[in-house]
């Protein structure tokens, strides 16, 4: 007999504006995001007070929640301003921080109190003492590092009641996330300080010394490399959902809308589906597919069933992976005319294959029949970015679907 | 009071170790120390206690692993019976280690060890808050910080002057992945030698890397080395050196820990050179592996 103990959240990635609003549109419970400030993604594009503010009401509005990373680790001087930046976001309602510098964890709870604080992985939590210890200091939550089982997950719920959050989907680190400073010492930028220059990814010769000269011990021409592939955990929500993980994080700050909206719609509905009857619950392919179009390398298991093998590592030709292209999103929708009011993303034309995708796991395939542009005139192709184009669609669309192609 | 402090690989080294001028060994086994130079039994390290507290010194004991469920299930036991044996001190990175000495009481101080971690005196005020009695500085830190850290704190940073850092730690067997993935004959390959990384867009570099029971290790491609700093260390308060030789075996690392032994005698005579001694600490050097001061002498400035 399977019993739910409680509903997890699912909390997606939230480059910016824009995509924090498609990520709750497409049902996100949460969703986290990076200040000007204290975080680790220097390159995703990061919110200013004023975008944050907006996001949180439109998140609030929605039930959902907004948290904000500030993972870095600070040297001396680096923490300066944290105490205002902290009372801003608490004043701004931000749902909760994520912090892995205990000195910023002080400042926190000295400048915001009663503002949630979840440790982020990058502190490496691997244990239920760990846990214990953290929810011992005041924090509501921990991100646990990628190098976690299931089976340890079991054990640490049964140990603790602090709120564990664990990565479901996306790229990884190869090392215990913030005990890697490759960055450091090949490029001089501080991987702990949103400097990471993925040097994991990088190819190497591999050779010994052992008589003052290198032999190499490269074998069949392929380098060393360790270059992990990518995490998910799509086809065990049930395993996450018993062991007792509270929040189910997909990785991606840096992602797109197309990535962003797809791997949520699809978590989404996995999680509905199995919270909705646990004992009937049935995977639905469907989720797979979609989760394929947006895949940027293998996936994988992470170390949620044992440790990862040379499967779980990028070697050889990367496997080829079909591409979908973001082509279009919907503006408005007539029901009277079955005619969808589309912004362009990429171009597109008469007799091309597209799918639109909605919230709630709407997707259906189409072949466009014709297409108008702003004026009304007839065209054949959509090809100015962001051109305004109307066209008629097989099944009702709303404002927010997206379009893709092959 | 300048502190010397000396991995120690056995009761023989050990020995040699405190001849040579160490104060403190440091020493630790499976499964709760990380990249020892060998992993050592709970009768070893009693033994190098024993030894070490009959000439008026000390033992540290690894305790720096990043602990699993199973590791913290086994801590406590271990926990006991290096109190028992009245080791002087533990370093310990893991929170959820930390809570379990709070709640023992055991007499054993520890050091906050978190590696790359350990970055700026306030992260230290918190784990002294939690306990800890000092905290090893990550090596990512430039001298000027570490000078800036010293002055806020009244308990000593350990900083490493000799030996390599490690720079990654992977909970995956990357070699293992490797050689199978390209059906190498893994048998080849003894199982103590070290082998190397390098960067072909950088063909100085060589980053030794080893895999174990915990995972793979990379390291740096220098051995770092501060001894031409240890002056402005010693006036600035930094007093706490490790030498660390995880890479550099038996009496060759011993002879480097005699060096800085001079060194030390020297400085609180108010007659060091550091030229003399960087060009005997050359000579001592291994000549595959590069010298170098890493981070040290940076500015803060240039890393981001």
């Amino acid at each position: 007999m399977k019993t739910m103990v409680k509903k997890p959240e699912v909390l997606a990635p939230a480059g910016n504006l824009e995509k924090l609003k498609m990520a709750i549109r497409y049902g996100a419970d949460a969703v986290y995001i990076g200040g000007q400030a204290f975080g680790l993604r220097s390159r995703a594009g990061n919110f200013s007070y004023e975008e944050m503010a907006e996001g949180v009401a439109f998140a609030h509005e929605r039930s959902s929640r907004v948290y904000v990373a500030a993972n870095m680790v600070t040297h001396e001087g680096d923490g300066r301003g944290a105490d205002a930046f902290f009372k801003t976001l608490q004043s701004i309602g931000v749902d909760a921080v994520i912090v892995s510098d205990p000195a910023l964890i002080v400042v926190c709870f000295n400048a915001a109190p009663g503002l949630p604080v979840h440790l982020s992985t990058q502190a490496s939590a691997t244990n239920y003492k760990t846990l214990e210890f953290w929810k011992s200091i005041g924090l509501e939550r921990v991100v646990l590092a990628r190098e976690v089982g299931i089976e340890e997950i079991r054990g640490m719920r049964q140990h603790t009641d602090i709120e564990i959050e664990a990565f479901v989907h996306g790229a990884m680190c190869i090392a215990y996330s913030g005990r890697c400073t490759l960055s450091n010492h090949m490029v001089n930028r501080d991987a702990n300080r949103g400097g990471c220059a993925q040097s994991c990814r990088w190819k190497y010769d591999l050779f010994d010394l052992d008589d003052g000269e290198a032999h190499s011990h490269v074998q069949g021409g392929e380098p060393f490399s360790m270059s992990a592939v990518d995490l998910s955990m799509l086809h065990h929500l049930p395993d996450m959902i018993e062991a007792g993980v509270n929040s189910l994080k997909i990785e991606g700050r840096m992602k797109s809308i197309h990535y962003v909206s797809t791997v949520a719609n699809v978590y989404r509905s996995a999680v509905d589906a199995y919270c909705r009857d646990p004992e009937h619950f049935v995977f639905d392919p469907a989720w797979d597919e979609e989760i394929w179009k947006v895949a940027q390398r293998d996936l994988s298991t992470g170390f949620y069933y044992g440790v990862p093998n040379e499967k779980e590592q990028l070697f050889g030709k990367p496997r080829k992976i079909p591409k979908y292209t973001f082509a279009a999103q919907v503006l408005a929708y007539d029901p009277v005319t079955r005619r969808a009011t589309l912004e362009q993303r990429n171009n597109f034309g008469i007799g091309e294959e597209v799918e639109f995708y909605g919230p709630n796991f709407v997707h259906f395939k189409q072949t466009v029949h014709d297409l108008w542009n702003e004026d009304g005139e007839a065209i054949d192709r959509a090809p100015n970015p962001m051109m305004t184009v109307t066209m008629t669609v097989d099944a009702p669309v709303a404002p927010y679907f997206l379009m893709r192609k092959k | 009071m300048i502190e010397i402090i000396a991995t120690a690989e056995s009761m023989n080294q050990a020995e040699a170790l405190i001849d040579a001028g160490a104060d403190r060994l440091y020493a630790g086994g499976h499964p709760f120390g990380l990249r020892l130079p060998r992993p050592l039994g709970l009768e070893e390290i009693e033994s190098i206690v024993r030894l070490a507290h009959s000439r008026g010194k000390a033992v540290t004991v690894a305790c720096n692993a990043l602990m699993h469920n199973k590791q913290i299930d086994q801590f406590a036991a271990y926990l006991t019976q290096l109190a028992e044996m009245k080791v002087d001190a533990l370093a310990v990175g893991d929170p959820g280690a930390i809570l379990m000495l709070k709640e023992q009481a055991l007499p054993i101080p520890y050091i906050y060890d978190a590696g790359t971690l350990v970055t700026s005196a306030e992260q230290i005020a918190f784990w002294i808050g939690q306990g800890a009695s000092g905290a090893v500085a990550a090596r990512e830190l430039t001298l000027k910080e570490l000078i800036m850290m010293q002055q806020k704190l009244d308990r000593p940073i350990e900083v490493l002057v000799y030996g390599p850092t490690c720079i990654h730690q992977s909970g995956r067997p990357l070699l293992t992945n490797y050689f199978h993935y390209t059906s190498g004959d893994r048998a080849s390959r003894l199982d103590d030698q070290v082998l190397f990384l390098r960067d072909p867009k950088n063909a100085g570099s060589q980053y030794p890397i080893i895999e174990d029971t915990d995972g793979t290790h990379i390291f740096s491609t220098e051995d770092l080395t501060l001894m031409g700093q240890l002056k402005i260390m010693h006036e600035n308060g930094l007093d706490t050196w490790k030498l660390d030789g995880v890479l550099l075996r038996g009496d060759a690392f011993v002879s480097i820990v005699a060096l800085f032994d001079e060194a030390r005698r020297a400085i609180e005579a108010g007659a060091f050179v550091p030229e003399s001694f960087i060009n005997r600490l050359k000579k001592l050097q291994p000549e595959h592996r590069p010298l170098g001061t890493g981070f040290y002498m940076k500015n803060p400035e240039d890393v981001h």
